[in-house]
């Protein structure tokens, strides 16, 4: 474990705020609460584009406006990656409760460390190609196995995240 | 309760409680669920409002975002209701409980007030104040049963 890591994960969770967050009664609630509403636009947006991708809730062949991935992507951008904003900002304030117990947690490192970089990849993939994607004449295949893989991603770090207490050593 | 009871004990129930494996399933998807149910309503008010997607129209996009809405909806009460009922004694008691099923229970009645009023607004030239005040109320709500929820383990160490 790279010490510089771990120092500053100590320095982290005994700033005044990150003590106050944990050391509070109410406060861990709304930090919570910040990170599953930026979680809630973020992902909410981002899987309706994918579903797109899919052809998912498609009542026609025909092209439109509601098989189009990226004027749906377009209009959601701004929210998508505030939300994305939103979440990592509530994340932080929760990692910083009690950093240096997170950094050393398998399911924590798998989540942010591998997970979470490579679902970013995919979803900046989508958001640049959904234009070309959309003007082809039948969906590619790469296209839909983009849109699933975030939608899978995003299961896979749900579950890294729900498994993070399992992992707690002393 | 004593329903809860049998309810605790019926076998699904307890395969679930039992398996790791199957418990995270069921945590995770009502999770993922709830992101697909509240991520969507809140675009719909923000559009409403006039915060969000303005170059779309608000009647559309409505169109477009209510069905994952309401699959997600339905994914979150199925898997709400499994994780209830594995510890479904302990939940019947629990007044934070009892207040986060009441607040959702509101949001889905103002979603529904929403979702019907959309099609008309979006076809006026701005959406009205009282559009505009419904949708900042249904954000509220649906924020307001997130904080619920977080806050039934926080001050009742259930779940």
């Amino acid at each position: 474990m790279n010490s510089l890591l771990l120092h500053f994960c100590e320095w982290l969770q005994n700033t005044p705020w990150a003590l106050a967050i944990s050391g509070s009664t109410w406060a861990y609630p709304y930090v919570q609460l910040i990170h599953f509403t930026g979680l809630s636009l973020w992902v909410g947006t981002s899987v309706a584009v994918d579903l797109r991708l899919l052809g998912v809730g498609r009542k026609r062949a025909v092209a439109g406006p509601s098989t189009e991935a990226a004027a749906l992507s377009d209009a959601l951008f701004v929210w998508n990656w505030f939300g994305l904003l939103i979440a990592v900002t509530g994340g932080f304030m929760l990692f910083a409760t009690a950093a240096s117990t997170f950094i050393v947690n398998p399911a924590f490192r798998l989540k942010v460390g591998v997970l979470l970089p490579l679902a970013l990849i995919v979803h900046i993939v989508i958001q640049r190609k959904a234009r070309a994607w959309d003007q082809a004449a039948e969906r590619p295949l790469v296209a839909r196995i983009a849109g699933l893989g975030e939608i899978l991603f995003w299961l896979a770090i749900a579950t890294a995240a729900a498994s993070i207490p399992y992992f707690e050593h002393t | 309760m004593r329903f809860c009871e049998w309810l605790e004990h019926t076998a699904l129930i307890t395969a679930i409680t039992n398996s790791l494996v199957m418990a995270t399933i069921v945590e995770v998807l009502h999770y993922f669920s709830l992101f697909l149910l509240v991520g969507p309503i809140l675009i719909v008010d923000l559009r409403l409002m006039g915060l969000a997607a303005r170059r779309r129209n608000a009647a559309e996009l409505a169109g477009e975002l209510f069905p994952l809405m309401w699959t997600g909806m339905a994914l979150n009460f199925l898997t709400g209701f499994l994780l209830f009922a594995g510890d479904a004694t302990t939940f019947y008691g629990n007044h934070v409980f009892h207040f986060k099923l009441a607040v959702i229970l509101v949001a889905v009645i103002f979603s529904v007030v929403v979702q019907r009023n959309a099609r008309r607004w979006g076809q006026l030239p701005a959406v009205p104040i009282q559009g505009r005040l419904l949708a900042f109320v249904s954000l509220a709500l649906w924020i307001g049963s997130i904080l619920a929820a977080v806050e039934v383990p926080s001050l009742t160490s259930v779940g």
